[in-house]
């Protein structure tokens, strides 16, 4: 057998680096060619919270606020109709952080089996997870920049202080979900990389996640075993740390903030590694079989 | 002739099809994509595999780039295990897929080819200068600035092939690339193809074209229902068909006229192409046309047919792969789906 070189590839961690920002950049570019598309998304979160807004306000009149409190049991605090409002105004702005999260690399694979870039992706010497630090990367500034967007917005709009509580926490609580997010999103992006018609079950899956994280009220109204469920869910922690650092009220499980971030950051060391290794097992199943292009 | 840089030893390749009949259960089909398919692509050939759609043609080439693993045997490429060096292989090879939609309609032709050059591991100043070479000579100057989804089919296609060089490797596989293009462009990326042969690329050419085979090929293999049946250049191919002749004949036929050839002793194959206002042409493949022509005219002519035009031809391709396999290139063999095979035109 003969070698002749491999041509112009010249392999090594800095072109890993090179696939990661150009992937990333190409992302960006895409996104920034659909005009208006970013501003839309992040009204997305303000209507969402709207609507609990709303219909609290239609069945609880003046006192919704009061009674919101009241009935979630939260500690008192000094403005109770700003409270009621802000916990709805977080629950949609982390709801679309972490559905943009997991549809963005989750719903990736798919998008690029339809135009047929994966195919060609496939057929190139980068390391799978190289392109996946692209595409997570981008997910992970889309979605920052959709919530910031959303919170300033909807906190003029709603008339409600995002700088209170403690910030720094709230920060690092949404840091900590992002890597169990990363891998989620992994192990999303297998399933659908298998099941392939997976719009029906995206579509249920964001409900249920909006379920799970109790976006609109705390999970403590859940019965107790799916309570459990929904509190050991990542971006449950994730939603309820960041609400409870700003809105200065209790954490889940009962406790002080460090058991629920402890807990996010055992899943960031795991998640990500299974859910990336559960896609490496998947892709490699479609290779005996069908092969990752089909679809 | 030198060494491999392809080798195939082996391989075989089945998939599992679900069939769906009305009123039964869904029922799974094993459908043998290849068989046992063993082959050597020497250093610097221009090498063609032929064969009708679903012949394994494509398979082979997604065993060969590592999109699909083999149920069994073994594959090399420049000297990588294929199995173990996934890597170094795609590193390896330019490949332009069949119907080749892997572009990103809202980047740019130039971001698009960037974009893949840095997948293939090219340092930013090489690809920068690669990507502007590649404009040159495929002259992509005039839209390769838009964004792809202004392109037209045959922009789109020709960009996807400038895809496939922009890493410059020593092999480049092109699955079925002039299938979608107009006559000009097929023409113009034949001529570019060959020019890269002469530089001292290996290239591994699909079609089912027997014509660009002929045209563009040193060696030739023939591809059906899985399985390598010829391996040679096209005059050895068709030299290994010396004692048959190629008869065309036009005219009006009546339905009993094919059958009656067939059965007609020295006759080895009759394929049908049906033409307009009632006209048919007949392809006979026989022993020494010399002796057999005037048998063929009298039994045709007894059965009430009227001949328009008779004609030898020259061996092709074509008829090499008729002879082996009884039927045409134009046919559909529909591996993978399971469907029936059907002639485009009559068979043989």
């Amino acid at each position: 057998m003969v070698s002749r070189g491999i041509g112009l590839s010249v392999p090594g961690f800095r072109a890993d680096l090179d696939v990661l920002a150009t992937v990333l950049i190409a992302r960006l570019k895409i996104i920034s060619r659909y005009r208006g598309f970013l501003v839309m998304e992040a009204l997305l979160p303000i209507i969402f919270a709207a609507f609990p807004l709303l219909l609290g306000t239609a069945i609880g009149g003046p006192n919704a606020g009061a009674n919101f409190l009241r009935n979630t049991g939260q500690a008192s605090v000094p403005d109770v109709t700003s409270y009621y409002r802000l916990y709805m105004l977080l629950g949609a702005c982390t709801f679309t952080v972490v559905t943009l999260m997991m549809w963005l690399i989750g719903y990736w694979v798919r998008r690029e089996q339809e135009t047929g870039t994966l195919e060609s992706m496939y057929l190139a010497p980068a390391k799978r997870f190289y392109v996946l630090a692209g595409v997570t990367t981008y997910a992970f500034l889309r979605s920052m920049l959709i919530f910031f967007i959303a919170l300033t917005l909807g906190s003029l709009a709603f008339g409600v202080n995002p700088l209170s509580g403690n910030i720094l926490l709230a920060l690092g609580f949404m840091a900590a979900g992002f890597l169990p997010l990363w891998g989620i999103g992994f192990l999303f992006g297998a399933f659908i990389l298998k099941i392939k018609e997976a719009n029906s079950i995206v579509q249920m899956m964001q409900w249920v996640v909006a379920f799970l994280m109790g976006i609109y009220y705390p999970v403590t109204f859940f019965p107790p075993l799916m309570q459990y469920a929904a509190a050991s869910f990542p971006p449950t922690m994730m939603n309820d740390g960041v609400r409870s650092s700003v809105l200065g009220v209790g954490y889940l499980f009962g406790s002080g903030w460090w058991v629920p971030f402890a807990l996010l950051i055992g899943f960031s060391l795991v998640l990500p590694l299974l859910g990336y290794q559960f896609f490496l097992d998947t892709e490699r199943r479609l290779k005996r079989k069908e092969g990752v292009g089909q679809y | 002739m030198p060494s491999p840089i392809i080798r195939v030893e082996h391989v075989s390749k089945t998939f599992i099809s679900k069939e769906r009949k009305k009123g039964e259960k869904k029922k799974k089909k094993a459908v043998d994509a290849l068989k046992d398919v063993s082959l050597d692509i020497y250093d610097g050939e221009f090498f063609g595999l032929l064969g009708p759609n679903g012949a394994g043609k494509t398979t082979l080439i997604k065993c060969l780039t590592t999109l699909l693993i083999p149920g069994s045997g073994n594959m090399w490429v420049n000297g990588f295990d294929v199995l173990k060096e996934e890597d170094k292989v795609r590193a390896s090879i330019g490949c332009m897929l069949m119907g080749d939609r892997g572009l990103y309609w809202k980047l740019t032709g130039r971001e698009n080819l960037n974009y893949f050059g840095a997948l293939y591991h090219v340092p930013k100043p090489v690809r920068t200068k690669r990507v502007d070479e590649l404009v040159q000579l495929l002259e992509l100057s005039d839209f390769v600035d838009r964004t792809v989804e202004t392109f037209s089919s045959g922009q789109k296609m020709i960009l996807a092939f400038a895809k496939s060089l922009i890493n410059d490797a020593p092999i480049l596989v092109l699955d079925e690339p002039t299938v979608t293009m107009d006559v000009p462009t097929a023409r113009k990326l034949r001529s570019i193809v060959h020019d890269l042969h002469r530089q001292g690329k290996t290239i591994v050419y699909t079609t089912h074209l027997m014509h660009e085979a002929e045209e563009l090929c040193q060696r030739v293999g023939i591809i059906d229902r899985g399985e390598i049946i010829a391996v040679g250049s096209p005059a050895e191919l068709k030299a290994s068909m010396r004692r048959e002749d190629a008869v065309d004949i036009e005219g009006i036929f009546p339905a009993n006229v094919v059958e009656d050839l067939r059965a007609l002793a020295g006759v080895h194959s009759v394929m049908v192409k049906a033409e307009d206002a009632g006209r048919s042409k007949l392809s006979i493949l026989c022993e020494n046309s010399r002796v057999m022509l005037p048998r063929i005219i009298e039994k045709t002519i007894g059965n009430g047919a009227t001949i328009e035009y008779i004609k030898p031809q020259e061996v092709t391709l074509e008829d090499v792969f008729l002879a082996k396999t009884g039927r045409t290139l134009g046919i559909d063999t529909r591996q993978v789906f399971g469907g029936e095979a059907k002639p485009s035109g009559g068979g043989g």
